[in-house]
């Protein structure tokens, strides 16, 4: 297998690895623009032909994925490789696929989410109205409870109703995630969450939940919303939920 | 763009049997518009895909690209300075400098 083949399998894998190429190199044993993988644990898939090389840049790749930091970094005198740590692409899960959906579909794609549209009505959830997307008619819950959540997965619940809301959330709060945010006025979003409380979910988890949901941005209009949400995931993925909850807590904000 | 849809593109590039140039940036200094790893696929016939942060740097990279498909075929690392006084004419004003490389896949 080739090195894009390779590096297209490991990263529908979910797996995070460095992509080491070499960018100058004033060794003429070491060739400019040749590239390995190397693993958290040290493990690489191909090598440079020097064994003292490989090791230097074997140690050097660990560090740098263990800082999550894409850098150039001199491996041996005038010889630089480029490590670039690759990571799966962050995802984001949408529950209920009407008004706000669509645009929020195309517009978190063009920032670089992999969209998943979950609905139980199939003339909602319809490939038509999400180009680009994984699109999924089947009831909430059980759909949720088979699908696979992590630290790359965004989730964003907007269904038409609480009692859906609170189906949704009951099986994407108990698994991992970045970022998980519920639309809904302050009366429907407080009787939903008191209910997930009373069926066993944490008050600490539930604080994390991202509601009402999206930058105070005075959004109204769907698409304005969809923005808004979008705003949200953007600083969660770039600067974490800490930033995002701080940009809330701005005067004039969330309440 | 995102890392995987680069990749799958090149990928498809390459099951074509096309050549094309992959810029990378490599490193950072000082204020850029994107980020060591942001990518773009620069094409023999001009098409790009993905960004290393538009304006004139960007032009810089499709020179070099050109260079490397057209002619050399050889990988290069090239420096794109992004200092110019601010007010200048079409100038790259963010402050910083980036170092890109190109390379033909």
């Amino acid at each position: 297998m080739n090195m894009i083949s390779k590096i297209l399998a490991h990263l529908a894998q979910r797996k995070v690895f460095c992509l080491a190429t070499t960018v100058d190199s004033g060794d003429p044993q070491i060739p400019v623009g040749r590239k390995a993988i190397v693993w958290p644990d040290g493990r690489m898939e191909e090598t440079f032909g020097s064994p003292c090389f490989d090791k230097a840049l074997r140690d050097l790749a660990v560090k740098a994925l263990a800082e999550r930091e894409s850098d150039t970094v001199e491996v041996a005198d005038k010889v630089h490789a480029f490590f670039d740590i690759l990571s799966p692409d962050a995802k984001l899960l949408i529950c209920g696929a009407g008004h706000i959906a669509m645009p929020l579909a195309r517009f978190a794609r063009e920032v670089g989410f992999m969209v998943t549209v979950l609905d139980d009505r199939s003339d909602f959830a319809h490939p038509l109205r999400f180009p680009g997307c994984e699109v999924i008619a089947e009831d909430y819950a059980p759909a949720l409870r088979n699908m696979p959540l992590g630290p790359s997965s965004h989730a964003v619940v907007i269904t038409r109703g609480h009692e859906h809301d609170s189906d949704c959330l009951m099986e994407i709060l108990p698994k991992e995630t970045a970022y998980v945010g519920l639309i809904g006025s302050r009366r429907r979003i407080d009787f939903v969450l008191e209910e997930l409380v009373r069926k066993g979910i944490s008050r600490e988890r539930c604080k994390e939940v991202f509601t009402p949901i999206g930058l105070p941005i005075g959004a109204e209009s769907p698409e304005e919303i969809a923005l808004s949400i979008v705003s949200e995931l953007v600083c969660v993925r770039r600067r974490g939920p800490q930033q995002a909850q701080a940009l809330r807590a701005a005067p004039g904000g969330v309440q | 763009m995102t890392n995987e849809e680069i990749f799958r593109k090149l990928a498809e590039f390459e099951t074509k049997g096309i050549t094309v140039c992959l810029a990378t940036i490599v490193k950072t200094a000082g204020s850029t518009p994107r980020e060591a790893g942001a990518k773009m696929i620069v094409c023999a016939d001009g098409t790009t895909y993905g960004s290393v942060g538009g304006g004139c740097g960007e032009n810089q990279v499709r020179s070099a690209a050109f260079r490397c498909l057209l002619s050399t075929k050889k990988p290069e690392l090239i420096e794109v300075d992004l200092t110019d006084d601010l007010g200048t004419k079409g100038g790259d004003v963010c402050g910083g400098r980036m170092r890109i490389f190109i390379e033909p896949l």
